[in-house]
């Protein structure tokens, strides 16, 4: 994977006319750096290849278990301190895990770039990760979870995902099980952190009011001692085969969740950007077909949208409606005449472009906030797409024509897994 | 800013919610950030504000940070301003602005925005309606042309119209759905009973249901009038280039003076209200609520508000946090806000927790307040909180919509100068103030507090 990495090889910096410097330290940990003068402000992205893509349902939740204890405190500093240093530098430091990476995502005032600098690498390379922090935020975890899934669409989201990906590890949900919590322990936290947390699998992506010389020199005085090590490829998964179907759920709510989806591509295939274009058709903004049909046509639902998120594995496709009990029968029914019309009939010309303005226009302005410029700047470089991603992405998504879309919506939207979550008598 | 109902941001709210595992780990129970107050400027470069002929008022600011533009009018009339029957009509109206005018048949407003690469979005609070698009620059003109046309031209499809009341109570479905939302609300209610601070935005099920063409055409007439209107543009346009652009669309407006209502002043908390509520989630919430200064009665008091705020509950390192959540381990999230409206602050702390630690939570939670009220703060929490305020500014003003969001707040429920001086104003907060104005507002008997229980509980 490493190969991938659109990087300039071993410690050379580079700089060019975008304004972003891109640096591989020896011990094999990349450094991106984007000056950007518009705010008195910087932005961190420390990300590591490690999250759900690499557990199993006994240690789901893990990565981002290690990263919740490893916030908690370092071996120079409580977690008091932190917390008090990080408020001194207008900051904010938060630690996650996701599906393809986990990481680090801090922000201060751009005069305190080096203190926040120096705060993540601290953090990054010497957590204390005390037993007794394990406890205390497992018990945080667990009422995390259980706020989720109190949470009427997020638990519909993850119950769709864990059908539609079955045995694949996709299907976990980020925040683990309470099984899964409950069993991982302070041992599996250290070595989880020590199998990962590997200057190879990680990049540091900075953006702000700062100097890319002095932020790459920084870097490599914090980062540079860390000892790099040659690692094994990651093993391949086998691709998820979902085999459709319906699902109800019955959970005391004024409103009933109903989601289809629908096994798409991953980030860098060919088809990625007609799957795009494909979601914004059906589900992008309030000019997108479910928004118009279902929302103002026929008012069925309140909430009507699609996501398609990228990742490195095979994605899903997901078409969202939030809706009233009593509503809901007729809704689903509508949402899945939009399947079978966009299968069916080419889209026209004029809402090709306006879906293609939409979805370059909300690419362009997701982009302007340092916190995701440097999100970017590590995600694409950890998906191994490399920084000139988006450039490449504009143009996939020009090129896509009716035909495209129409095959993509033939092949990503046949085998449909359908997942209703509500109220029991309203259905 | 949790006294804005995004009726458009349904999407946004949703799509937090289900990539919730890949946010940050010590997420706040509460969704919107802390201490959302006036917002803070003072940057080096300043607006321009001028008030047309017709009473439009205009505020520009160039902004180059990318080739963005945002385009926003702010209403002067909100929730506050409707009588008992018109609840919820400063809402239905931003719900059917963007539906069309005679010249723009439905949707047409939506497919034109986005097909630019743009979005639109409608917001109602107590003291204001607030719309707002976003484009590329090079399209501010027919952004200013789309907001100037629906600004008094408004066509209320009557199909439309009807259509729209099951959107309405999808999203009060949507509210009472979501524990830290409607936890925001009902505070409100119990802190402002029958005041319009405490009526619900959305109206009621039965008043939207009867509501007519006539009436919410009357309430529009009445209110959306030159006089009312403030517009700012903020992005890559000079004060020049803007000014012949906001004159051939704002500018040509016409209609009656504006007929705003006086506000009456808002019920005190003397001695305290409560209430509990039985919910469906297994964890308890906690909401405690102080009335605190206000913009709109000239109030010195609003920057030591804002940093004790802060120092009280805003991130990890703040006292509430620190005490109940780390020390005492009563809460799993605990956060402290700051809502400034015209005519009265509010200073919430909300806590999600299990039932079984309600009392103590709560008795923790004033403990820390009291302490305050005796001894003061420290210079150390002083200087973070101005640090922390200085931030939150200096993220504001990433994006051109932000920047001209707190232009446009300031405007309508402040003053702009207000707003350019706030920053200035913080940094000359002394711990002192800060310890009277928590004598001041922050008692033990006055006191809104609204607890969410399990349905289930034991």
């Amino acid at each position: 994977m490493l190969a991938l990495l659109a990087v300039p090889s071993l410690g050379r910096a580079q700089a060019p006319a975008d304004g972003v410097r891109a640096t591989r330290l020896d011990n094999g940990l990349t450094v991106i750096v984007r000056e950007n003068p518009v705010a008195p402000v910087v932005a961190i992205a420390l990300l590591v290849r490690m999250g759900s893509r690499w557990e199993t349902p006994d240690n789901a939740g893990i990565s981002n278990f290690t990263h919740a204890v490893m916030v908690k405190g370092t071996t120079k500093r409580g977690g008091a301190e932190i917390a008090e240093t990080v408020a001194g530098l207008g900051g904010k430091i938060s630690a996650a895990g996701d599906v393809d990476y986990s990481g680090i995502q801090a922000s201060a005032l751009a005069r305190f770039w080096r203190e926040l600098l120096e705060m993540t690498a601290e953090l990054s390379l010497q957590p204390k990760l005390a037993a007794e922090e394990v406890d205390r935020e497992r018990d945080w975890l667990l009422s995390r979870l259980q706020r989720r899934r109190d949470n009427a669409p997020s638990r519909a989201f993850d119950e769709l995902y864990r059908k539609v990906y079955g045995a694949h590890p996709y299907a976990l949900p980020s925040l683990g099980t309470r099984e899964s919590l409950a069993r991982i322990d302070h041992a599996a936290i250290v070595a989880w952190y020590r199998a990962f947390y590997r200057p190879e699998r990680m990049t540091l992506a900075v953006s702000g009011q700062v100097s890319s010389s002095e932020v790459v020199a920084e870097a490599r005085r914090l980062f540079g001692a860390a000892p790099g090590a040659a690692l094994p490829p990651d093993p391949a998964l086998a691709p998820p085969r979902p085999a459709g179907g319906r699902t109800v759920i019955d959970a005391p709510a004024q409103q009933t969740q109903i989601l289809v989806g629908g096994l798409a591509p991953s980030l860098d295939h060919p088809d990625h950007a007609a799957v795009k274009v494909l979601s914004t058709i059906l589900g992008g903004g309030m000019a997108g077909r479910l928004f118009v049909e279902l929302r103002d046509r026929s008012a069925l639902a309140y909430t009507a949208a699609s996501y398609y998120d990228p990742v490195r594995e095979p994605g899903v496709l997901v078409l969202y409606l939030g809706s009233a009990p009593a509503n809901a029968a007729q809704a689903e029914q509508a949402l899945m005449r939009e399947v079978q019309k966009i299968r069916d009939v080419a889209v026209s010309a004029d809402e090709l472009a306006r879906a293609k303005g939409y979805l370059l226009g909300r690419y362009q302005m997701d982009r302007r906030t340092n916190e995701r410029l440097a999100w970017y700047l590590a995600f694409y470089e950890i998906e191994g797409v490399g920084r000139t991603y988006p450039d490449r992405f504009r143009r996939q998504v020009e090129a896509v024509t009716p035909a495209d879309v129409q095959r993509a919506a033939r092949t990503y939207l046949s085998t449909l897994t359908t997942l209703v979550l509500g109220p029991a008598p309203a259905r | 800013m949790t006294t804005l109902v995004g009726l458009r941001s349904a999407l946004l709210a949703l799509a937090l919610a289900v990539t919730g595992c890949a946010t940050p780990a010590p997420a706040p129970a509460t969704p919107a950030g802390a201490a959302a107050t006036p917002t803070r400027a003072s940057a080096a470069a300043t607006p321009t504000r001028e008030v047309l002929p017709n009473g439009v008022v205009l505020i520009v600011q160039e902004h180059r940070a990318a080739d963005v533009a945002a385009v926003q009018v702010w209403m002067r009339v909100g929730g506050r301003d409707e009588q008992p029957a018109e609840l919820g009509l400063s809402h239905y109206l931003a719900h059917m602005l963007f539906k069309g005018t005679p010249t723009r048949p439905p949707g047409s407003i939506d497919q034109l925005i986005e097909g630019l690469g743009g979005t639109s979005n409608a917001f109602t609070s107590y003291d204001f309606t607030h719309y707002d698009i976003v484009v590329p620059a090079a399209h501010v003109r027919p952004a200013l042309e789309i907001l100037a046309d629906i600004a008094v031209n408004a066509a209320f499809v009557a199909a439309e119209l009807e259509a729209e009341k099951k959107v309405v109570f999808e999203e009060m479905s949507l509210v009472e759905d979501d524990a830290e939302k409607f936890l925001t609300r009902h505070l409100s209610e119990v802190a402002y009973r029958a005041h319009p601070y405490g009526r619900p935005i959305l109206g009621t099920r039965e008043l939207v249901q009867g509501l007519t063409r006539g009436r919410l055409n009357a309430y529009y007439k009445k209110h959306y009038v030159p006089q009312n209107m403030v517009v700012v543009v903020v992005g890559p346009l000079t004060p020049a280039q803007v000014r012949p652009l906001a004159a051939a669309t704002f500018g040509r407006l016409t209609g009656p003076p504006s007929a705003r209502p006086p506000a009456a002043a808002v019920p005190s908390l003397a001695g305290g209200r409560r209430d509990d509520v039985r919910r469906p989630e297994q964890q308890a919430y906690l909401g405690l609520a102080w009335q605190a200064a206000a913009t709109g009665l000239a109030s010195e008091d609003i920057s030591a508000v804002d940093l004790l705020t802060y120092i009280l509950g805003d991130g990890p390192s703040s006292r509430l946090n620190q005490t109940v959540r780390e020390e005492k381990r009563l809460v799993q999230s605990i956060e402290a806000s700051y809502v400034t409206r015209e005519l009265s602050g509010l200073v919430s702390v909300m806590a999600r927790l299990d039932p079984k630690n309600l009392d103590a939570a709560e008795a923790a939670i004033l403990d820390v307040v009291r302490r305050v009220r005796a001894d003061g703060v420290t210079e150390a929490e002083r200087q973070r909180a101005i640090v922390t305020a200085e931030a939150a500014y200096a993220f504001d003003i990433e994006t051109a919509e932000g920047l001209a969001k707190s232009y446009g707040q300031a405007e309508t429920t402040w003053t702009l100068d207000n707003e350019l001086r706030y920053l200035d104003r913080l940094r000359q907060v002394t711990a002192a103030q800060m310890q009277a104005a928590a004598r001041k507002y922050l008692g033990d008997d006055n006191i809104a507090r609204v607890r969410f229980l399990p349905s289930g509980a034991r």
